[in-house]
């Protein structure tokens, strides 16, 4: 009991995933309702309230004071925006160097475009090695478990010089391209990998008996059964490029203009004392993610739930 | 088959972002223009409009160029120099940068030196190895003291403080009344190094102005009795409780509020602050050198100036050509006059020839510049051949954190000469 | 299922093979060759700035072991890391429990519980700080409500910056270890509980013996991700305090970047950084492999 053995290991995990495949609420039967009750739901309700708050007050003060002028904010930043300004929204809209604008499209195509390209491609490598044994998947699946530990400085300037070497430096498809062969696809890897193993064998070898081909049966026979997989790498993935920071900060460099969040980053110097416009910035900035969660949300808790199995 | 259309979509995609990517790019110039790149930063009073204004107007002196602005993340624009260099990036034309960080590896073009004697009052002010980097257009004291005259009133305080007893003196009468005697915006680590740079500036290199050509001979120590003993002043000042006791906390642009709203007395800043001086009571604001102990007058003084230029530059003539014309339009040293405090120093030009409108404070403070007295240069501001080896200004400021919050003053030099030997080995 | 495990080796077709191997190719690309580069780089004095480039043996790291600012940088990440991780689970497995129920309004709040880990830590060090700077939010709450006399240097101090890095770190974290542990909770039979209930089992106890050794898979995962995330932490730092006051928040992730950037130290940065990876792989494995054993022990 003391090493890890792979399949004992295994089983608890995937075993973790089908129970909490169970989470959407269509499913529900094996929800925890009729559990005994130790203290109760007012409460409860009570307790679990706070803790929110405290959790969200941040938040709030984001929201809040993207609404106010310079003058309310500094007068008192906690109360809500009454009457609420549009000022530093629409001022934040209309710079100059439309920086808005530029970095919302921009992270939206590098984050659009890579993982459009990071889940056929960690999905594929992962059904083809999962396929396979022996040592060398097992070294390979190593490597790219170790791909999720490095620190991104670590490779950043060597990236640069080999983006360099190919004409690619400080262009939009250098970032992607240094997207897709980074730690984002250990990720993806690692989380299908997890799900491939849990696929039953019987269904890929009687397509395969029908003469589909490799592309084939990963394609329209393995993607539908991982499709949690695909919801955890889809989401968090298109988080982690969005909100990325030092590798658009230097591959792309400012002639390309702005991602959102280095735009947001060169703009807090600059203001350091315009809390208003700040506010106004961080507001833009954040809320499409915002958004996204909220509209994908009950799939983000589903996804990233099984993803706890890989 | 499934394979084709996949492998096609993967294709079309890559293509049409390739199109559309290289479309929005900066590279290379259109017609006839030829594109140059130019590294600024903005602070509260050098706004994206000064920018733009100033390049557009000397841009129509240089026929055929198109600038591309950059702005750097803070004002620290020597890192981020630094970084668009190290990934290939190098702008041709770099505002305010410290030359010796880039000359060792040649990537600085110096400007013609007849030029530079023709037009400056102090030619060799930005003198770094015989050459001249950036054109010494303007140059600051850093620090000067500012001080409140109100609250130096109300404390019982008669006359701006002549030497360190009586600074000492003003200090204390000012907490009595019950206001921070000093402010300091210690968060930002440059802010929270002014006092240092005051008293190092004032002690050290007041007595002996080659003190930094010693210390890169080695002659010199930080660990020196006499370095220990001025840098002491400091603990005494942070001893007495005459800053804020959180100060360390504090924002450099909180910290102008704070002293201009009459939070705390005494400002020691670089002379930059006087464009921060509010205007409705400009008169309630005065300034006075950082003191020393016997008095005498020691200004910390910065040779400052408009852009560099790269020696990778595709068209290095154009580019200097437009760091001449924009170092020379009088509008930008009326803008820089009045919102950034700089001190002008074209030659054959007075401060009405500029047509700005300045605060006494302002006047008193410029007039340093024109006395004759022992002026230095100012330890980690200087461009010339007294700048820092790269890493030491950060050093510095480091130290001055620590300073705040402990008292090894002699381990914190020993770390500053540690830090000199790795930076210069 | 998974236990059958036995398969006939397929011929995989070359489509799919090419597709793998893109993928393969592209890791050893940008992902193997950058970090063969960076070790490279670690044996050399590369300083663009001064254009030298020469191989000097092992001295950039014989000279990490005087390196007092690297041992700080070291302490302060190790300290986070292990500070924030122990944090940020107790309070998701807290939070967690609190919100295992299916109302609404719990819904409501597990939803929004997650939202700090949606926002950039560039965004998440902004607001912090206008929260946590001296005459920021929490000061004059506090000073309003007559807890404090007079601000608290909250990013000012030292020790205090640390603490208070530390809690906006564990914050941002601490909405991804609730989700985990909240997907973990639910995947306890019920009649784990009911047994327990006929047993008599209760409060501390029934946690100890049922609920803790059966969210046991969600601690290791969110551990370890804990873990790695505050290991490699860049950007908060670098908004919220950049390091300061006196380098006592200089995380080593901050430190290589400064060496890189600020001192020119190419080839001494990446020797630092390859210890950091070394660190990290270490605290990593060790602990994951340390919570597997737990997991199947349990």
């Amino acid at each position: 009991m003391t090493t890890v053995a792979p399949s004992g290991g295994t089983r608890e995990r995937t075993s973790l995933a089908a129970g909490i495949g169970a989470v959407p609420p269509e499913r529900a039967g094996a929800r925890p309702t009729g559990r005994p009750r130790r203290f109760g739901g007012r409460f409860r309700i009570l307790v679990a309230a706070a803790v929110t708050l405290v959790f969200v007050a941040p938040i709030y003060l984001m929201l809040v004071n993207a609404f106010k002028s310079q003058d309310d904010i500094l007068a008192n930043p906690i109360t809500p925006p009454w009457p609420p300004t549009l000022e530093n929204v629409t001022q934040a809209l209309t710079r100059p160097d439309n920086l808005i604008p530029l970095g919302l499209r921009n992270s939206l195509i590098v984050a659009v475009v890579s993982v459009a390209l990071l889940v056929p491609l960690g999905s594929a490598f992962s059904f083809y090695i999962s396929r396979r044994r022996g040592r060398t998947k097992a070294a390979i699946l190593v490597a790219f478990a170790a791909g999720l530990m490095i620190p991104p400085q670590v490779t950043l300037l060597p990236t640069i010089k080999i983006l360099t070497w190919i004409g690619l430096d400080h262009t939009y498809p250098g970032l992607i391209l240094s997207n897709l062969g980074g730690g984002y696809l250990s990720f993806a890897v690692f989380v299908y990998v997890g799900f491939m193993r849990s696929v039953p064998d019987e269904i890929i070898q009687a397509a395969r008996l029908d003469g589909a081909s490799g592309l084939r049966v990963w394609w329209q026979i393995v993607m539908p059964l991982v499709r949690p997989a695909t919801a955890t790498v889809v989401i968090f993935l298109t988080l982690w490029i969005w909100n990325d920071f030092l590798n658009p900060l230097f591959i792309l460099g400012p002639l390309q203009g702005q991602t959102i969040t280095t735009g947001l980053y060169l703009t807090i110097g600059q203001y350091s004392v315009d809390y208003g416009q700040l506010f106004g910035i961080m507001f833009l900035a954040g809320i499409l993610p915002v958004l996204g969660y909220l509209t994908v949300q009950k799939q983000f808790v589903a996804g990233l739930t099984s993803g706890a199995s890989k | 088959m499934i394979r084709k259309p996949l492998l096609a979509a993967c294709a079309a995609g890559l293509l049409a972002l390739t199109a559309a990517c290289s479309g929005g790019g900066g590279a290379g110039g259109e017609g006839d223009e030829t594109a140059l790149t130019y590294l600024v930063f903005e602070t509260p009073s050098l706004t994206a409009k000064f920018w733009d204004d100033s390049i557009a107007a000397a841009q129509a002196e240089v026929p055929g160029a198109k600038i591309n602005k950059i702005v750097a993340p803070s004002t620290d624009r020597d890192a981020y120099a630094k970084q668009l260099q190290q990934s290939g990036q190098f702008p041709d034309l770099l505002q305010s940068i410290t030359p010796s960080n880039f000359v060792g590896a040649g990537l600085l073009k110096p400007y013609d030196k007849t030029w530079i004697d023709a037009n400056f009052l102090l030619p060799s002010a930005n003198t770094l190895k015989g050459e001249v980097y950036i054109p010494p257009t303007n140059s600051q004291i850093v620090p000067q003291v500012y001080y409140n005259k109100e609250l130096f009133t109300k404390a019982g305080i008669t006359a701006a403080p002549k030497n360190w007893a009586e600074f000492l003196d003003a200090c204390a009468k000012l907490k009595a009344s019950g206001v921070t005697p000093i402010e300091l915006g210690g968060a930002d680590p440059f802010a929270a190094s002014m006092p240092l740079v005051g008293i190092v500036s004032a002690d050290i290199l007041g007595k002996n102005k080659n003190w930094l050509q010693d210390r890169y001979a080695d002659k010199v120590k930080f660990a020196d009795a006499n370095v220990v003993t001025a840098v002491q002043k400091y603990r005494t000042l942070v001893g007495n409780g005459y800053f804020d006791k959180g100060a360390l906390g504090v924002k450099y642009a909180d910290s102008i509020t704070r002293f201009t709203g009459g939070k705390s007395a005494m400002y020691p800043m670089g002379s930059w602050f006087l464009g921060s001086v509010p205007k409705e009571n400009a008169d309630n604001f005065g300034s006075f050198p950082w003191p020393t102990d016997d008095g005498s007058v020691v200004v910390p003084f910065v040779g400052g100036g408009s852009m560099a230029i790269s020696a990778k530059a595709e068209d290095s003539a154009m580019a200097e050509n437009f760091g001449r014309a924009w170092s020379l339009n009088p509008a930008n040293l009326k803008a820089l006059i009045e919102t950034d405090g700089a001190f002008p120093m074209i030659k054959g030009k007075t401060l009405d020839d500029y047509g700005v409108t300045v605060s006494q404070v302002f006047k008193d403070s410029y007039a340093y510049v024109g006395q004759d007295n022992n002026k230095v240069n100012a330890i980690g501001w200087a461009t010339n051949d007294d700048a820092l080896p790269p890493g030491l200004n950060d050093a510095f400021y480091a130290s001055a954190q620590a300073l705040f919050s402990g008292d090894d003053v002699a381990g914190e030099m020993k770390k500053l000469d540690e830090a000199w030997k790795t930076a210069t080995q | 299922m998974p236990g059958t495990r036995r398969r006939r080796r397929e011929t995989p077709d070359r489509g799919l093979a090419l597709l793998a191997a893109l993928a393969l190719g592209l890791y050893l690309v940008f992902l193997v060759l950058p970090l063969l580069l960076s070790l490279r780089s670690s044996f050399t004095n590369e300083n663009p700035l001064r254009a030298t480039n020469d191989f000097v043996g092992l001295r950039n790291y014989t000279e990490m072991v005087g390196d007092e600012q690297l041992r700080a940088s070291l302490k302060v990440t190790l300290l986070l890391a292990f500070g924030v991780t122990i944090a940020a689970n107790a309070i998701g497995v807290g939070f967690a429990i609190l919100l295992n129920r299916t109302n609404l309004s719990y819904r409501v709040m597990r939803t929004v519980a997650f939202l700090p880990q949606v926002l950039s830590g560039v965004i998440v060090g902004f607001v912090w700080q206008t929260i946590l700077t001296q005459n920021g939010v929490l000061n004059t709450a506090l000073l309003k409500i007559g807890v404090l006399d007079e601000p608290y240097p909250w990013l000012g101090s030292p020790n205090a910056a640390l603490f208070s890095i530390g809690v906006v770190v564990a914050w941002v974290l601490s909405g991804f270890t609730t989700v985990v542990y909240l997907a973990a909770l639910q995947s306890i039979p019920l009649e784990l509980h009911d047994m327990a209930s006929l047993d008599g089992v209760r409060g501390t106890q029934r946690f100890r013996m049922v609920t803790w050794p059966m969210i046991a898979p969600g601690t290791t995962i969110s551990v370890t991700i804990s873990l790695i995330t505050v290991l490699k932490l860049y950007d908060i730092i670098a908004v919220l305090t950049a390091g300061g006051p006196a380098n006592s928040t200089q995380s080593t992730a901050l430190y290589i970047v400064k060496l890189a950037f600020t001192s020119d130290r190419v080839g001494y940065a990446s020797a630092v950084a390859m210890l950091l990876l070394a660190l990290s792989a270490l605290v990593a494995l060790t602990v994951t492999g340390a919570l597997r054993r737990r997991e199947v022990s349990l």
